[in-house]
C-alpha cells in the first residue's frame, strides 16, 4: 500500500513550537466581547447604584486626596491648576493601571476552574480584564472632561487647545500595555510561586508613590528625581496631564525609554505567558 | 478506507508526586541559567528525574498510548478510576500538555469535560448560553442560529431571562448540557456526562450523542463508566489500565473483557468435612456453584447466557423419598420461581443435583438461590435459604435505552406491531 503523507490540521507535542496564535485569538474574539460584557453585568448586578459605582469610587478617592495631600500636607500641584483636576486625572489613570494590572496578574488563580476544563487561548482572559478596565476608564474620562469644562466655564481655568491633546490617547494606550505586560509576567510567577502574590500587592502600593499621581514631577527634588524617572510610568502620567490640563514635564528621551521598555517587556511577557500557559495547569 | 482524523503516538504523561511545583524560585532560576545561558547540564538537575523515578516519586498517568481514530468512529474509553482516561481526554483537548509523545488530528475539536463550563450563576440563562457557547468554541452565528433549538432542548423557555442561580439543579444541568449538545465539531470529546441528571435526561443525552455520531458522521471520544452506554454508542473501545493500554478493539469485546476482569463470576462455595458443613443429621451441603454455560468470554453471566447450577451434598440417612426444591429469589427475598425436583430414594452417599436456568430469562439483577429439602413429599428436613447469590450482567444491542431495565425477570417474548386497518 502506498503510504500517503497525511495532512494534519493540528498537533500537540510535549515541547510545542512557539506560536503567537493571532488567528486563534481572533477566532475567539466573541468570547472576549462576551467576557467584558459579563464583567460589567456582574459587577453591578444587585447593587442599588449600579454603574454609578464606576464614578463613585474615584470621586471618593478624590475627596480624600484633596483633603489629605492638598489641604493637610500641601503638596504643590502646579500654578493655576485646580488641585481637583490634578488629582482626579492622576486617580483615573492610576486606577486603570492598578486594576488592570492586579486583574491580569491573577489570571491563573481566578480561572483555574475553567482552564482545567476547556481549551481556548489563555490570553483571552487577561485581555478581557484589560478591556473591562479600559471601558471603565472611558466612563471616568467623560466625568473628568466634564469637570474640566466646569472649571473652564465657571472658574476661569484656561487650557490651551493644542495638538498636545493627541498625547492623551497615547498615554492611555501605553499605560494599558504596561499594566497588561506586567500583569502577564506576574500571572505566571504568582501561579508558580505563591508568595510572590503578596509581594505584588505591596509592590503596587509602593509603586504609586514613585509615580507622579499625587504630585507633579516638577515638585520632586532634583536629587531624588532619578528614582521617579526610572519608573516607565512617569512619562505617561506627565504626558496625560500635559495633554489634558496643559501641565506636565516630559523629556523626549524619557518617552523613548518608556516605549522601549514597553516593547521589550511586552514580547517577553507574551512569550512567557504563551509558553508557560499550558504547563501551569499541572501546577496551580 | 476511512480517513484517520486523530492519531496518538507514544503519548505519556508524568506527574511528580508530593512536591508538585514547589521547586523554589532560586532553584528554577539556577536551572534555567545553567541550561540556557551557560549551556551546561547541571549534574544535580540531570539526576532529578531518574532519581525521582527510582524513589517512586513520579506517577505515570499515561504511558505509551498509541491509537488512531477514523472519521465517524465513536471510540469509548473505559477503565477503572485513576486509569488515566480523563488525563488522556485533557491532553487531546489541549488542556494539559503531554510529557512525551504526539497527538495530531484534523478538524475542529470540542470537549465537554464538565457540564456547565463557563456558566455563571448571576447571569441569566440567555447570557449563559452565549457565554458558555463562546467558551466551548462556538461562534456568534452558530449560537444565534441554534439558540431556539438549545432553549427548546433544555425545556426552560419561561426562565430564559432569570439568573441561573434561581434555577433548580435539574434545570441548570439541562440548560448546560443543551449548550454542549449543540456543538458541532469534527471531533467531540465527552467525559462522563451521564453521571449527572436523572434517567430521563440521560436518555436524552445519549440520544443526542447517537444522533451526532451515527447520523452526522462525527467522530466521538467518549469516557464513561456506564458500559451499556459504551457498547451502544461506540464502535471501538479502548481499555486503559494504570495508564497503559490494556486492550483496544471492538467495543463489545473490550467491554466484556473489562467487566469480566473487574468481577469474579464463578460463584460457588464448598465444604471439605460433613461436620463443618451446613445442614443437619439428614443432610449436609458439600458444594454449590453457579456458572454460565456457553462460549461467552470470561465466565460472565449475562442476561443472554444460560446458567448452570450444581449442588452436591452428603445424604446421611436412608430409607425415604427425598425432594430438593430449588428456589430463585430476588435479593429482597421474594420467590421468583421454585423448581421441584423429581423425588429420589435417599441413600448414604454423595448426591448431586444439576439444574439449568435458560438464557434470556433473567434480568440484569442480583439473584439468590435457596434450597429446601423435603422428606416423603411432606416433611421439611432442612432449608438452605440464601445458599448463594449471583449477578446477571446486562447485554443489549441495537437499543437506545440505557437505563435500568425494569422487572424481576426479562423473558424473551415475541411482541410485534401489525396494521389492522388503514385510516384514510
Amino acid at each position: 500500500m502506498l503510504h500517503q503523507e497525511q495532512k494534519w490540521d493540528w498537533e500537540i507535542q510535549s515541547r510545542p513550537k512557539f506560536k503567537w496564535g493571532v488567528r486563534d485569538i481572533l477566532s475567539y474574539r466573541h468570547l472576549l466581547g462576551s467576557l467584558v460584557r459579563r464583567e460589567f453585568l456582574l459587577n453591578y448586578q444587585q447593587t442599588i447604584l449600579g454603574p454609578v459605582w464606576i464614578l463613585f469610587q474615584p470621586l471618593l478617592t478624590l475627596v480624600t486626596y484633596v483633603l489629605v495631600f492638598g489641604k493637610l500636607i500641601g503638596i504643590p500641584t502646579g500654578e493655576n491648576l485646580p488641585p481637583v483636576l490634578f488629582y482626579f486625572s492622576g486617580i483615573v489613570l492610576w486606577n486603570f493601571f492598578n486594576d488592570s494590572f492586579v486583574g491580569t496578574s491573577n489570571t491563573f488563580r481566578d480561572n483555574i476552574q475553567i482552564f482545567s476544563k476547556v481549551y481556548f487561548p489563555r490570553i483571552i482572559m487577561p485581555l478581557s480584564v484589560l478591556f473591562t478596565h479600559f471601558f471603565r476608564l472611558l466612563v471616568q474620562l467623560i466625568l473628568l472632561v466634564l469637570m474640566i469644562g466646569y472649571y473652564i466655564i465657571f472658574k476661569d481655568f484656561h487650557v490651551p487647545l493644542s495638538p498636545n491633546l493627541l498625547l492623551v490617547p497615547l498615554a492611555i494606550i501605553l499605560t494599558g500595555v504596561i499594566s497588561f505586560t506586567l500583569g502577564l509576567f506576574f500571572s505566571v510567577l504568582t501561579a508558580k510561586y505563591r508568595d510572590i502574590s503578596n509581594l505584588v500587592y505591596v509592590g503596587i502600593r509602593l509603586l504609586m508613590f514613585v509615580t507622579p499621581v499625587i504630585y507633579p514631577l516638577s515638585a520632586v527634588q532634583e536629587k531624588l528625581r532619578w528614582v521617579v524617572n526610572i519608573n516607565p510610568l512617569t512619562p505617561l502620567f506627565e504626558l496625560f496631564r500635559l495633554g489634558l490640563l496643559g501641565q506636565g514635564t516630559v523629556a523626549p528621551l524619557q518617552l523613548l525609554y518608556c516605549i522601549l521598555f514597553i516593547v521589550l517587556t511586552l514580547f517577553g511577557s507574551l512569550y512567557l505567558f504563551t509558553k508557560q500557559g499550558s504547563k501551569l495547569i499541572d501546577v496551580v | 478506507m476511512a480517513e484517520v482524523v486523530l492519531e496518538v503516538e507514544h503519548l505519556a504523561k508524568v506527574y511528580k508526586l508530593g512536591a508538585i511545583g514547589t521547586g523554589s524560585l532560586r532553584q528554577d532560576l539556577q536551572y534555567w541559567w545553567n541550561k540556557n545561558i551557560l549551556k551546561k547540564e547541571d549534574p544535580f538537575f540531570q539526576q532529578k528525574d531518574e532519581e525521582a523515578e527510582m524513589n517512586n516519586e513520579l506517577i505515570w498517568a499515561l504511558r505509551d498510548i498509541n491509537f488512531k481514530v477514523n472519521q465517524g468512529e465513536a471510540l469509548g474509553i473505559i477503565g477503572s478510576n485513576g486509569s488515566g482516561k480523563s488525563t488522556l481526554l485533557k491532553i487531546i483537548s489541549r488542556i494539559v500538555q503531554p510529557s512525551k509523545g504526539l497527538v495530531r488530528g484534523k478538524g475542529k475539536v470540542n470537549s465537554i469535560l464538565e457540564v456547565g463550563t463557563g456558566f455563571h450563576s448571576e447571569l441569566s440563562g440567555r447570557e449563559n448560553i452565549y457565554n458558555s457557547g463562546y467558551i466551548l468554541g462556538m461562534n456568534k452565528e452558530e449560537i444565534r442560529s441554534k439558540f431556539d433549538e438549545i432553549v427548546a432542548f433544555s425545556g426552560i423557555e419561561k426562565f430564559i431571562d432569570t439568573p441561573v442561580k434561581r434555577y433548580s439543579s435539574g434545570m441548570y444541568v439541562r440548560l448546560a448540557f443543551a449548550v454542549a449538545a449543540h456543538l458541532e465539531p469534527d471531533i467531540l470529546i465527552v467525559d462522563e456526562v451521564l453521571a449527572v441528571g436523572d434517567a430521563d435526561f440521560q436518555k436524552k443525552c445519549m440520544g443526542k450523542m447517537q444522533e451526532v455520531s451515527h447520523t452526522k458522521g462525527r467522530t466521538i471520544l467518549f469516557v464513561s463508566h456506564n458500559m451499556q452506554a459504551v457498547t451502544n454508542l461506540c464502535t471501538t473501545a479502548l481499555w486503559l489500565n494504570a495508564g497503559r493500554m490494556k486492550m483496544m478493539g471492538n467495543a463489545r469485546d473490550v467491554v466484556a473483557s473489562y467487566i469480566g476482569n473487574s468481577k469474579q463470576f464463578r460463584t460457588g462455595q464448598s465444604w471439605d468435612e460433613p461436620e463443618t458443613a451446613p445442614g443437619n443429621h439428614f443432610i449436609r451441603m458439600k458444594s454449590i456453584e453457579v456458572k454460565p454455560i456457553g462460549s461467552v468470554k470470561n465466565d460472565m453471566i449475562t442476561v443472554e447466557t444460560p446458567i448452570q447450577l450444581d449442588v452436591e451434598f452428603w445424604c446421611l440417612q436412608e430409607g425415604f423419598d427425598m425432594n430438593i426444591n430449588v428456589r430463585l429469589l430476588t435479593n429482597a427475598g421474594e420467590c421468583i420461581f421454585d423448581l421441584g425436583s423429581p423425588s429420589v430414594k435417599a441413600e448414604k452417599a454423595v448426591l448431586g443435583l444439576r439444574s439449568i436456568i435458560p438464557g434470556n430469562l433473567l434480568n440484569n439483577n442480583n439473584y439468590i438461590i435457596g434450597l429446601t429439602v423435603v422428606k416423603n413429599h411432606s416433611t421439611h428436613l432442612y432449608a438452605f435459604t440464601n445458599c448463594i447469590s449471583f449477578d446477571v450482567e446486562d447485554m443489549r444491542e441495537g437499543m437506545s435505552y440505557f437505563g435500568l431495565w425494569p422487572g424481576i425477570i426479562r423473558p424473551q417474548i415475541d411482541t410485534s406491531f401489525f396494521k389492522k386497518v388503514n385510516l384514510d
